[in-house]
């Protein structure tokens, strides 16, 4: 599993990805980790396949008894498919997930992790002195689904939105936008259903500082590249399956 | 899934599947001992012997009846039980597997603790199983029992029959639908005991 640090200061972020050892026929996932002195968040910690090399890779960061937080931006399998196994190795764990979810992801099994159920209007999660918001993003593609913000490092964990399926030996940064963009404007089109709901997350989007955007699958976005994203995506016609 | 737990789980779930078999049967015999109550109550003097034999046909089926709905109960907590076990196998492996992947972690120590945890767990759920086999196992030969004491009454009947003159027919009838279901509910139950017994000691 590729680990790549891209945010440190009173904390750090780590992204976690291009794992060579996953089977072909499973998506690849981007797994973030955010990690404070004493604690620890995976955002979107993976698929039940995925266990094994997440929690290795998390090793060489944190213990596994500072591992407290989950957080899971929607139901899908790739996002949290896990949850059982994490359930059986933490003993002292919050999962952040959508409120609407909860009876949904409970078929993973969810017995000694609490379950924080995220309002639809989203949140925040502390860990020691970081504050993270929860930004909605409903219908981006899962009628409950959220995202993450650290004003501290400027980025947002955003999800399936910026996604693009690649090789597993690309690069974890967008080098060329242009480029890029074929990679993901089949996945935007058909995965995201609603026009009205990109348009509301982009104009909350466009009020955050953002440094990095960061998506659960395919190549991160930075700089300049996080707005021409936006830009790009509110110009796309999507929903097109119907 | 290995094939041992495919199996298991097999042999759970058939248990469910032989016993409402065994269910239907035992409520046939409660029918044909109140045919052949209402036939004794007819034939008077004629079948005196049967009439005692008829309330204890009934009570029988009664009793396997009781019996069967217990293991039902029971049967159904095997197969939780078989779940839980699953999981915590599918647990315990992925834990050890991750602990190897994390050799050379700077906190690859800190695994010892949920692999250690998760295989007492497994191991829990495996002991729990057998146990709860051999009670399964116990309660399946009380309902062969049954099955045995109601081809005893069977003979009986055949016997007690023979002296009721022109019910003779009825009532022979009713012996063989006791000894008919008699034999069901011991085919049965033994097949569940075959599927269960390899779990025992395993």
């Amino acid at each position: 599993m590729k680990m790549t640090k891209i945010y440190e200061g009173s904390h750090q972020w780590i992204m976690f990805g291009r794992d060579e050892g996953k089977p072909n026929n499973i998506i690849d996932t981007n797994q973030y980790v955010v990690r404070t002195a004493n604690r620890c968040l995976l955002l979107d910690p993976g698929g039940a396949e995925l266990f094994a090399p997440m929690m290795a890779a998390v090793l060489h960061h944190a213990p596994v008894d500072q591992i407290t937080d989950l957080f899971a931006s929607h139901q899908d399998p790739d996002v949290i498919s896990s949850l059982g196994l994490w359930d059986q190795a933490l003993t002292n764990a919050k999962l952040h997930a959508p409120a609407i979810w909860e009876g949904f992801l409970r078929h993973y099994s969810c017995e000694s992790i609490e379950y924080v159920p995220i309002p639809d209007n989203g949140g925040t999660i502390k860990l020691e002195s970081v504050e993270l918001q929860i930004i909605p993003a409903h219908y981006l593609h899962s009628p409950g689904n959220f995202h993450v913000y650290d004003p501290q490092a400027k980025i947002l964990m955003s999800g399936d939105v910026g996604a693009a399926i690649e090789g597993p030996d690309s690069p974890v940064f967008v080098d060329n936008f242009a480029a890029h963009v074929e990679k993901m404007r089949y996945w935007h089109q058909r995965w995201m259903p609603s026009n009205q709901a990109k348009r509301v997350w982009i104009e909350r989007v466009r009020n955050l500082d953002i440094d990095i955007l960061a998506p659960q699958h395919g190549r991160m976005f930075k700089g300049d590249d996080v707005k021409r994203f936006l830009d790009w995506f509110d110009a796309l016609q999507v929903g097109i399956a119907v | 899934m290995t094939n041992q737990t495919k199996s298991q789980f097999i042999a759970v779930a058939s248990i469910t599947s032989e016993l409402s078999a065994v269910m239907v049967v035992a409520k046939e015999i409660s029918l044909a001992a109140a045919n052949a109550k209402a036939i004794a109550f007819r034939a008077g003097d004629k079948a005196k012997g049967f009439q005692p034999i008829t309330d204890f046909i009934n009570e029988l089926a009664k009793e396997t009846i009781e019996l069967v709905t217990n293991i039902n109960i029971y049967a159904l907590v095997l197969y939780r039980l078989t779940v839980d076990e699953f999981q915590k196998t599918a647990a315990y492996n992925k834990f050890e597997l991750a602990a190897k992947m994390a050799e050379g972690a700077v906190y690859a120590k800190s695994m010892q603790e949920p692999v250690d945890h998760a295989r007492l767990s497994m191991q829990d759920c495996q002991r729990q199983f057998k146990r709860d086999v051999s009670q399964l196992l116990g309660q399946l030969e009380a309902v062969m029992h049954h099955a045995r004491a109601a081809r005893v009454i069977a003979a009986n009947s055949r016997i007690e029959a023979s002296q009721a003159g022109e019910y003779l027919q009825s009532l022979q009838a009713v012996a063989e639908s006791v000894d008919k279901a008699a034999h069901t509910i011991h085919d049965n139950v033994q097949r569940c005991r075959i599927a269960l017994s390899i779990y025992r000691n395993s």
